[in-house]
């Protein structure tokens, strides 16, 4: 008996290191001050909107928080309804179908009240008890105000409500198993709002509850751990999400944003373009459109603020430095594929330029994006394969998907050409590896 | 929204939303339509123009990023030097079939004869391969270029 009880001693605790050794440390626990709650906190308001906001309706305000927490996006499928849900992610072990957040009360959240869309936000738990999968980014929302989750309801419960059911999810098992979601939620939500620090500035708060609580970065730009949840130890060092690799973003001088100018930041956050740092597309191209773009100057500046004072994380597999400019002939420069120089000089060189400083527009330079300094490719086959369309200042530009047009084999020769002429180390992508990307995106 | 921009040496003055193309304004509102519309993606060359001397397609370049620079249509191509011995050489070779495409061919052929007076085969390949031409008249645009290079008559 004595030595059963020991081996259940020994396995419990074995269990409890275990989880928090892959737990690892919180979003933000690398500020090291010590930390209030918001309603102590004096020095300034870092949750709700800002000050230009503050005297406007419920609605209005959740409206900026929902822009802010980037809703939008994920539940809405291209060309339905906004908020209806219905786009596919595709994971390595089966479909995930976003769902409806209007206020329909049988397919949308018109039944939700105010605790259940807590619950759903905060914690993962759906209306009839159900937990819902992280994609759904939970675990980062729960840093929300209530007040701020609050707010958001309103703003969806003003929309019209639409009739649209979620497709059903195509999960294989275990992981169609929802109720396990408890356990990983138990271990890796921290179910806590979020807590300002006092030894950083106001303008960091408001960075810090923007970057984390609203509009998710880490969701993307931090690695996960063995349990599919956000490893902070390497806190946006960058990761592969939805089949778009989202760079480094700690304060890495080589490959993260720590040579990156105030303004070249700033820049790229409202307008996802800087000159010599490239433009974003995919993930990021609609992130800026649908969320970044629509903030307050001011939180885009607390948003940097934050950004610059994430300790820096390497990217080893990225060169030191991305390449200046490729030749003006396309005779000088690398060649390593002639198939690859074949595909670039009849569809991309009219905007892209031998160069890479495109003619059309500098949001269509390639120069200094790590796109095309990233010796794996995969953005670059990416944005081949389904295009990018932005809405800039001077109005859309896009650039069309040549995914049906041209086959695997050719997207890899030109992604690979890409890469050698711009970048500093080419890439060595195959056709399967393209088709594997090509699976990979969400639709 | 009134803008100003230098076209084939003018100053023309219109109103135009600035994201829409400069093809739209050459072809609809300033009704210079020797500039053809092809497939309004950047993929055929039909819409080539020069800004600056360089051949650009004006299918997807917002008139707000022309800005001060110089754009050269079809219409005055002919007043620079290799302009003028690219359209010699065309109608010497008589080159063209329904034509369509061969406003944009003319613009880009003329940009790769300014930057490149004698062009060698992939230098050829490297300026023309993103404008097609449905008719197949590749073998005597290619002729054509190397013609007008060389100043011989045919």
């Amino acid at each position: 008996m004595r030595i059963l009880l020991s081996l259940a001693v020994i396995v419990i605790a074995a269990v409890g290191i275990g989880v928090w050794i892959v737990r690892g440390p919180g979003p933000l626990d690398f500020s090291g001050g010590s930390k209030v709650a918001v309603a102590d906190y004096r020095a300034g308001k870092p949750t709700g909107v800002p000050a230009a906001l503050e005297k406007a309706s419920l609605v209005e305000r959740g409206e900026y928080l929902a822009k802010a927490a980037d809703c939008m996006v994920c539940h809405t499928k291209p060309g339905e309804k906004e908020f209806a849900g219905g786009l596919a992610f595709k994971l390595p072990f089966g479909t995930l179908y976003s769902t409806n957040i209007t206020p329909d009360k049988e397919t949308g959240i018109g039944n939700y009240s105010d605790q259940d869309f807590l619950n759903a936000v905060q914690r993962g738990k759906r209306h009839d008890g159900a937990m819902l999968y992280p994609a759904m980014p939970y675990p980062s929302y729960t840093y929300m105000t209530d007040e701020d989750v609050l707010a958001v309801k309103a703003y969806l419960f003003s929309l019209p409500p639409v009739r649209a059911p979620a497709p059903e999810n195509t999960l294989a098992f275990p992981f169609n198993q929802r109720w396990a979601m408890l356990f990983w939620s138990a271990v890796f939500n921290p179910d806590t709002r979020f807590a300002p620090d006092t030894s950083k500035s106001p303008e960091w708060n408001r960075g810090a509850y923007l970057a984390e609580a609203l509009a998710h970065c880490g969701e993307c730009h931090t690695p996960r751990n063995l349990g599919f949840a956000l490893d902070n130890r390497k806190k946006f060092a960058g990761a592969v999400t939805a089949g778009w690799r989202a760079f480094n973003i700690s304060s890495d001088k080589a490959t993260g944003l720590g040579n990156w100018s105030d303004d070249a930041l700033v820049s790229y956050l409202a307008t996802g373009h800087a000159l010599g740092h490239g433009s974003a597309s995919g993930p990021m191209g609609e992130a800026v459109d649908q969320s970044l773009s629509q903030l307050a100057p001011e939180d885009i500046r607390a948003l940097a603020v934050y950004l610059r004072s994430v300790p820096p994380q390497p990217s080893p597999d990225l060169p030191a430095t991305t390449a200046p400019a490729a030749p003006a002939s396309h005779k000088d420069g690398v060649t390593p594929d002639a198939r690859g120089k074949m595909v670039f000089e009849g569809a991309c060189v009219s905007c892209h330029g031998w160069s890479g400083e495109s003619l059309v527009s500098p949001m269509a330079t390639l120069t200094g994006a790590w796109s095309v300094n990233d010796p794996a490719a995969t953005n670059v086959a990416q944005i081949v394969i389904s295009g990018t369309k932005r809405y800039t200042p001077d109005g859309a530009l896009s650039m069309p998907a040549f995914g049906n047009a041209y086959s695997d084999d050719e997207i890899a020769a030109v992604a690979n050409y890409v890469t050698a002429r711009f970048g500093a180390k080419g890439s060595k992508l195959t056709a399967k590896d393209v088709a594997e990307l090509r699976q990979q995106t969400a639709q | 929204m009134a803008t100003t921009l230098t076209i084939n040496g003018e100053q023309k003055s219109f109103d135009a939303p600035p994201e829409m193309p400069l093809l739209w304004v050459l072809r609809d509102i300033l009704g210079m339509t020797g500039t053809k519309f092809g497939c309004g993606i950047a993929q055929c060359g039909a819409c080539t123009v020069h800004i600056d001397g360089k051949a650009v397609r004006s299918c997807v370049l917002p008139v707000s990023a022309v800005r001060d620079r110089a754009v050269t249509t079809i219409e005055a191509v002919g007043n620079s030097p290799a302009g003028a011995k690219v359209q010699k050489a065309w109608l010497d070779l008589e080159v063209i079939q329904c034509g369509y495409c061969q406003s944009g061919q003319i613009m880009a052929a003329a940009a790769l004869l300014a930057a490149t007076p004698n062009p060698d085969d992939s230098d050829i390949d490297a300026a023309m391969a993103g404008n097609i031409c449905r008719c197949g008249t590749y073998v005597r645009i290619r002729e054509a270029i190397k013609q007008a290079a060389s100043g011989r008559q045919s």
